[in-house]
């Protein structure tokens, strides 16, 4: 309540606050808003927006209702977004947990296998995980999980590194708990705070990820998407330029909505830090 | 009956590139229902030996007989059944405590680990020793962080007897206590020798306290021990220069008492 | 013997979690000039409360009621009063410095207070709680600063490797209190960096002025922590639990050194303690805080053999010293 009304003392939390909860009212109303499939044709092909009020934003080449495109859109990217970033959150503080708490050959090891993902690009890998795999909506997510671990994994290890010298530790050994459950049960949830701090970063680049596959036609094609919009309008780029234009702006204020939340939460928890 | 057996136990580090001896040749035993201070300057290995002996880290040479068997020999899932018999209680207690966890997790841990009581028994288990150490039963709903630094202490006592241990290693335990609290952890630390024979390896600095609570007393320097002996005897007439200079060191109340 | 400085009403509140929670209430006590006066009491009883706020060191947003008031002639340089205009938020008659007041760093005459405040001599500049300061490096240099950190107080804290900086050499930040406060030249603050550090008897004081803090001991960065306290020859040295974490020996030592420091430079000592037998042996008066509160000062023979307060009987009765009765034999076990 009080860690609150702390985010929303900022004008940039305020505004990201109000983008996304625009975004998930957005992605929720999509099946109430409309019903049946986004990709089924609506009406003439390329209408423009603001001409027929049944279709506000106009059709697409196909002759798609634009609105309907971009309302399920929305639920493409928050949804893959939030669970790829969730996956490397998940799988980096696992990583950095067992290398940090572990030491020795386990730390050399998870940490040169985090060293070798991190020199790949992780576009690249996304891409070719999802060339060799086949796009499907799972394996997207999978896919930017797999270049946005490293980051949580390497925040989580260093946190870990000095909690694991503190006496709750030698504590929790003296009374004979086993090291597994130290690590999870004592360490890592006392070395997340920084690593969720990361998430805002990773959601917003895992939504410019999943748009940009979307865009080079390896996104789920059973879904419409904002980045595989934009490439559907790329054709007709110079007579209907709103149809790139639109989902582009969606995709962009989505990007702010979650780097100006997350700036706000992280402002929110050094106050509360100060103060203590 | 011995309880603790320790011989020419060694432990080396490496400062700044060149090996020195934390602690070296140090041999010692603490019967049962004894306390066995071990005091020294800083860097004099004092803490160094404590987590030897729990097997914090490692020793580099030496025996550790605990209850007549070799501690050092086990490993995995056996010494970690036998840590329920040796415990420890830190210098501070809030460090001690995992900061988000409440009075009876803390409790709980060890009750669970070692078997000691079905879940549905542990609530009463929990409440119990609270009241052993003189708290409130129904301090074990609150925060770790939200008591204050002598009760946490209590719980720390608590949580180091739930196992029914023969020795408990208190390492610095009441250094960093207000000194009205620290009497009366005291009173309760010898309480507790007395109904249930535990001994204690008592780590201080301070000697006034020493003398208040241990039978015998170990004087180190850099690693070694420089006098042994007799407590009250040993801090009445220091032979070594160590001990001779902690005496000095240690201010007094020059007060004309009638 | 005059008063250094003295403290009245001294009310100092502490914001925690949303409430007001204070740390000292309505403290009046006077410093002598020369003497050296221990502060004890438990954790909780705003002893460092007390010496912070006489360094100006409290935190931005402590709420600071009632007056600390200084001998006008114990400070360097003349001063001249800051313009009543700087500091709008100050009432005239009462000194009282709102959160919204912390800002500003000047000192105030307390117009109007003289009648109230009658043990101080005329002449006497008063400065209203000056909730923060310190900061004298984050703030630019005003030379018409009421007492000022660093030159007219040294302060040593508890824990030397926290005071000083970890990234610059020792010499460096004993010649920057040296050349801040008394304007010398850098070689000038140097070779007094030099000869403060022989003062407080380092080994091979040329050598340590080029090394970091941590290649020091615990005892040995003490002994630096209190050589940048006095390199600007204060006329008030404040020792707060200076020698705490300290071993028993060192500990020793560190008070030896301050009492020949206070007794060779002619400084007042103020000494923050927990420990009423090392207060003790040092100090010339006692005051005993509790919980904010001033429960009893005196001479040191009279607050060991003639406590007046229960409390102080509490204390003096729980220190465990090398005589005391121990208890084992109180309780009547035996191994």
């Amino acid at each position: 309540m009080n860690r609150l009304h702390r985010f929303f003392r900022t004008p940039e939390a305020i505004a990201g606050a109000i983008i996304l909860a625009l975004l998930i009212v957005m992605a929720l109303a999509a099946p109430l808003l409309f019903p049946g499939d986004p990709q089924a044709i609506a009406g003439p092909t390329l209408l423009p927006p603001f001409q027929d009020w049944s279709l506000p934003l106009g059709t697409d080449r196909l002759g798609r209702d634009v609105l309907a495109e971009l309302f399920h859109g929305a639920r493409t990217s928050l949804a893959v977004g939030l669970a790829a970033a969730a996956a490397a959150l998940l799988i980096g503080s696992v990583i950095g947990t067992l290398a940090g708490f572990a030491g020795g050959l386990i730390d050399e090891v998870l940490m040169r296998i985090t060293d070798a993902f991190q020199t790949v690009p992780s576009f690249l890998l996304a891409l070719a995980f999802v060339s060799i795999v086949g796009p499907s909506l799972s394996v997207v997510v999978a896919a930017i999980a797999l270049g946005a671990w490293t980051g949580p994994a390497r925040v989580a290890r260093a946190e870990v590194l000095s909690i694991r010298e503190r006496d709750y530790v030698a504590g929790a050994r003296v009374i004979g708990m086993h090291p597994l459950e130290i690590a999870f049960r004592e360490v890592l949830p006392n070395a997340l705070p920084p690593v969720l701090a990361l998430s805002s970063v990773i959601v917003a680049a895992a939504i410019l990820t999943e748009a940009a596959l979307s865009f080079l036609g390896l996104g789920d094609p059973n879904r419409v998407t904002w980045g595989g919009m934009i490439a559907e309008g790329r054709a007709v780029l110079r007579t209907a330029p709103f149809l790139s234009v639109v989902p582009g702006i969606a995709l962009m204020l989505t990007v702010l909505g979650v780097y100006l939340a997350g700036e706000g939460v992280v402002e929110s928890t050094a106050v509360r830090r100060s103060l203590s | 009956m011995t309880v603790l057996a320790v011989s020419s136990l060694a432990k080396r580090y490496r400062r700044g590139g060149k090996p020195f001896a934390a602690v070296d040749d140090v041999s010692f035993e603490i019967g049962r229902a004894e306390t066995l201070a071990l005091a020294g300057p800083s860097g004099s290995g004092k803490s160094t030996i404590a987590r030897l002996v729990l097997r914090l880290i490692e020793p580099d040479a030496g025996r550790v007989d605990f209850e007549g068997a070799d501690f050092l020999a086990l490993s995995g899932a056996a010494l970690r059944a036998r840590r329920a018999r040796i415990q420890m209680v830190f210098q501070d207690p809030l460090a001690a405590f995992n900061p988000r966890v409440t009075v009876a997790r803390v409790l709980d841990d060890p009750l669970r680990i070692h078997g000691i009581a079905p879940r549905a028994e542990r609530p009463r288990r929990i409440a119990a020793l609270l009241e052993r150490v003189g708290l409130d039963a129904g301090l074990a709903a609150r925060a770790i962080h939200e008591i204050s630094g002598g009760q946490r202490q209590r719980v720390a006592i608590a949580r180091a007897i739930a196992t029914r241990p023969t020795l408990i290693v208190l390492d610095e335990a009441v250094s960093a206590l207000d000194v009205s609290v620290r009497g009366q952890i005291l009173e309760l630390l010898l309480d507790l020798q007395r109904q249930e024979r535990i001994a204690y390896l008592f780590i201080s600095h301070d000697l006034g306290v020493i003398r208040a609570v241990a039978h015998r007393v170990v004087i180190l320097d850099a690693g070694r021990i420089a006098e042994s002996g007799d407590a009250r005897a040993v801090i009445a007439n220091p032979r070594s220069a160590i001990g001779k200079a902690l005496v000095a060191a240690t201010p007094r109340l020059t007060r004309n008492r009638p | 013997m005059t008063a250094l400085l003295s403290v009245r009403d001294l009310s100092v509140g502490c914001r925690r979690d949303r409430a007001e929670a204070p740390a000292l209430k309505g403290i009046s006590l006077d410093v002598k000039t020369g003497e050296r006066l221990a502060i004890i009491g438990e954790s909780g009883s705003g002893k460092s409360t007390l010496a912070l706020a006489i360094a100006g060191l409290l935190a931005r947003g402590a709420k600071v009621e009632g007056l600390i008031g200084w001998k006008q002639s114990s400070l360097q340089s003349p001063h001249s009063f800051a313009p009543p205009s700087v500091l709008p938020d100050i009432s005239p008659t009462r000194g009282e410095i709102s959160s919204s007041a912390a800002g500003s760093p000047h000192a105030t005459p307390a117009i109007g207070e003289s009648g109230r405040d009658s043990s101080i001599s005329p002449q006497v500049g008063e400065m209203s709680g000056r909730t923060e300061g310190g900061a004298v490096e984050r703030r630019p240099f005003h030379p018409r600063d009421n007492p000022l950190l660093g030159r007219d107080i040294g302060f040593v804290f508890q824990d030397p490797s926290s005071s000083l900086d970890p990234v610059m050499p020792i010499g460096k930040q004993i010649a920057e209190v040296v050349h801040t406060h008394l304007g010398l030249s850098w070689p000038d603050s140097f070779a007094q960096a030099k000869t403060v550090l022989d003062r407080v008897r380092l080994p091979d004081p040329e050598a340590v002025l080029h090394v970091y803090p941590h290649q020091l001991s615990g005892g040995q960065k003490q002994r630096v922590a209190i050589a940048a306290a006095i390199a600007a020859g204060p006329k008030l040295l404040i020792a707060d639990e200076a020698t705490s974490a300290l071993d028993t020996i060192v500990q020793a030592e560190i008070v030896a050194l301050i009492r020949r420091l206070v007794a060779e430079d002619g400084m007042t000592l103020l000494f923050i303690s927990h420990d009423i037998a090392l207060a003790a042996t040092l100090a010339d008066r006692v005051a005993v805080l509790r919980h904010g509160e001033l429960v009893e000062l005196g001479e040191t023979d009279q607050i060991l053999n003639a406590p007046r307060h229960a409390y102080t009987r509490a204390l003096l009765d729980a220190h465990l010293g090398l005589d005391a009765e121990p208890l084992l034999d109180r309780q009547g076990a035996s191994a």
